[in-house]
């Protein structure tokens, strides 16, 4: 919608065609970017995999909406005479509501919460003036101080203080000591839920002796409910980007189409550094051993990996057993490999004395086809048009036969290796999942 | 060496969140009559709106230039293409040009922009799935 509007901006009526299943998002969009009569036409849904024939059938037929033959509705979108309405210019009015709610019994606030989009349809914890309080004394900054800015797509970001940040802390049930982590997190700007089709799923890798300060589980069950800190952390990062940064509304700024089991509390993952024989995700990324940092990352979810063969621990070969799991994954987002201490201790033993060396190996060793990948759902919208705007190694790939070898990632860079969990048994898991960014958490203290 | 004891129970591959206390009791839910309570507004702050109003229309298409616009969403392309066919047969002294947005869908292209600017008169835009 945003480039419509900058080239009506220019002078030039334009009409955008979307079809009729993002009506909702159309107009709210339109109406975010300060064009809310935008002269949308609207089509039948779907318009992907449809046969030219199909299509040539939808240009021939009706708007969904107006009834009108749809070319006359695009011919009347370009030349009908503007209304005031559509004339108008100067400020709209937005306002997210009154600074609180009540008084009303908890049971009632608790429904309006859950009524009004605010939850993640869990309950949650009312947050009072008293609980909120307490929440910031987990910080030594300004309640009122801006965190930051947060956007679920293409909208304009909405912007947040501490005191915000808390109160959703509260909320998901969070202890006041792990506030420092929320704010680090959320003054990254990165939202759980993003508005793609596609179903995101997000994780969190958190490192430091804040884990022990805050009773973070790396042990067994390492991502399961297991301990608060993991559960509750994961849980307001959604909050925060359903109430501060105005995501996760079905049809508006959520559009993905399964959604993602994921996103109720993230993927929260304290590195194991004690157990782990490799230096932790934290310092690869250039902080120093013993700061406090969250990294984020961005995909499309985890899936298991069963071990070596019979789980063994002498040249179990781990890494051929990782490097085909990621070979499932697209190459639009990283590779994130979450290895139980045993696997990674059997690795080192194997020869693979850091972690960058599994990476080059794995980088080296997952490949595929230039068929497979140029028949990859990503390659038109994503890989394509880098290639045609002169971006490596896009243009060296698109320009070799089908039969070609390329790697899945442009670079070993969209590899992450990260160690936590039990010892019970030498398992991994594997996710689709792109670094993002690190952000200190000390600087939130 | 000292060893704390979340450190020794993640060496003997227990959960450090034992050590969060064994304290098991369920809470009683609140009692919901005549305990008023005010809960905070958790919303953060939209940026503000400025309208921005249409480019003025022209009174027909008769003998006009149309860019029609491909921003990569999936089968966007195909079905330009056959409103442009839809022109040829119908409106012949439109002059519909098809063109596709340089990079992925959400990246700007002003270079194409300006030469509609300089070139079009109207604009049709795929933007949807």
């Amino acid at each position: 919608m945003g480039h419509c509007i900058t080239v009506e901006k220019l002078g030039i009526p334009t009409t955008p065609l979307v079809t009729r299943a993002f009506h909702e998002l159309a107009i709210g969009n339109a109406t975010k970017r300060g064009m809310p009569h935008a002269r949308i036409t609207f089509t039948p849904h779907p318009v992907a995999s449809k046969t030219p024939e199909e299509l040539r059938a939808y240009v021939e037929g009706k708007e969904p909406f107006t009834g009108e033959p749809f070319m006359a509705t695009i011919v009347g979108a370009l030349t009908k005479p503007l209304t005031a309405e559509e004339r108008a210019t100067g400020p709209m009015k937005v306002a997210s509501g009154p600074e609180r709610y009540g008084p009303d019994t908890p049971d009632h606030l608790q429904q309006f919460y859950l009524d009004n989009g605010m939850t993640d349809y869990l309950p949650v914890i009312i947050p009072t003036e008293e609980q909120v309080t307490a929440m910031l004394a987990g910080t030594r900054r300004k309640p009122d101080e801006i965190v930051g800015r947060m956007a679920a797509g293409a909208y304009e970001p909405w912007e947040y203080t501490v005191r915000q940040v808390a109160i959703n802390a509260v909320m998901a049930g969070c202890r006041p000591e792990y506030l420092p982590v929320l704010l680090a997190i959320a003054s990254s700007g990165t939202p759980s839920l993003m508005s793609s089709t596609n179903s995101f799923a997000y994780a969190a890798v958190i490192n430091g002796p804040i884990r022990d300060r805050l009773e973070m589980n790396y042990g067994i069950g390492a991502l399961g409910p297991f301990a608060q800190a993991n559960a509750t952390i994961g849980r307001a990062w959604t909050l925060i980007s359903k109430n501060l940064g105005n995501g996760g509304i079905p049809g508006d700024t959520y559009l993905g189409s399964l959604g993602n089991n994921l996103n109720y509390n993230n993927l929260i993952i304290a590195e194991n550094e004690e157990a782990s024989p490799w230096s932790p995700l934290s310092v690869q990324k250039g902080f120093k051993a013993g700061d406090n940092v969250v990294t984020l990352f961005q995909g499309l979810g985890m899936v298991p990996g069963q071990g070596a063969k019979g789980g063994a621990l002498w040249d179990g070969h781990h890494e051929k057993q990782i490097s085909d799991i990621f070979k499932i994954f697209t190459g639009l987002f990283g590779a994130f490999a979450v290895l139980d201490p045993l696997v990674a201790q059997d690795l080192k033993k194997n020869g693979f004395d850091t972690k960058e060396q599994l990476i080059d190996w794995l980088f080296e060793n997952t490949r595929q086809t230039v068929a497979d990948y140029k028949g990859r759902h990503f390659y038109d919208g994503f890989d394509l048009p880098r290639a045609l705007n002169g971006i490596e190694p896009f243009v060296s790939w698109s320009k070799l036969p089908d039969d070609a070898l390329v790697p899945y990632w442009p670079s070993k860079d969209f590899i992450h290796v990260v160690v936590t969990g039990g010892q019970t048994n030498a398992f991994f898991q594997a996710g689709n999942l792109r670094h993002v960014r690190s952000i200190s958490i000390d600087q939130w203290l | 060496m000292k060893l704390n004891r979340r450190k020794i129970l993640s060496m003997l591959g227990l959960s450090p969140a034992l050590l969060a206390g064994g304290k098991v009791a369920a809470q009683q839910p609140p009692a919901s009559g005549g305990n008023l309570i005010e809960g905070l507004n958790p919303k953060g702050n939209p940026p503000p709106i400025q309208l921005v109003p249409l480019a003025p229309r022209p009174a027909s298409l008769d003998g006009k230039t149309i860019y029609l616009i491909d921003t990569g969403f999936a089968g966007g392309g195909l079905l330009l293409q056959e409103i442009q066919h839809w022109f040829e047969r119908n409106m012949p002294t439109v002059k519909a040009i098809f063109k596709r947005k340089a990079g992925p869908y959400m990246e700007d292209d002003p270079t194409l922009w300006q030469e509609i600017k300089a070139n079009g008169h109207a604009a049709i835009m795929a933007i949807g799935h």
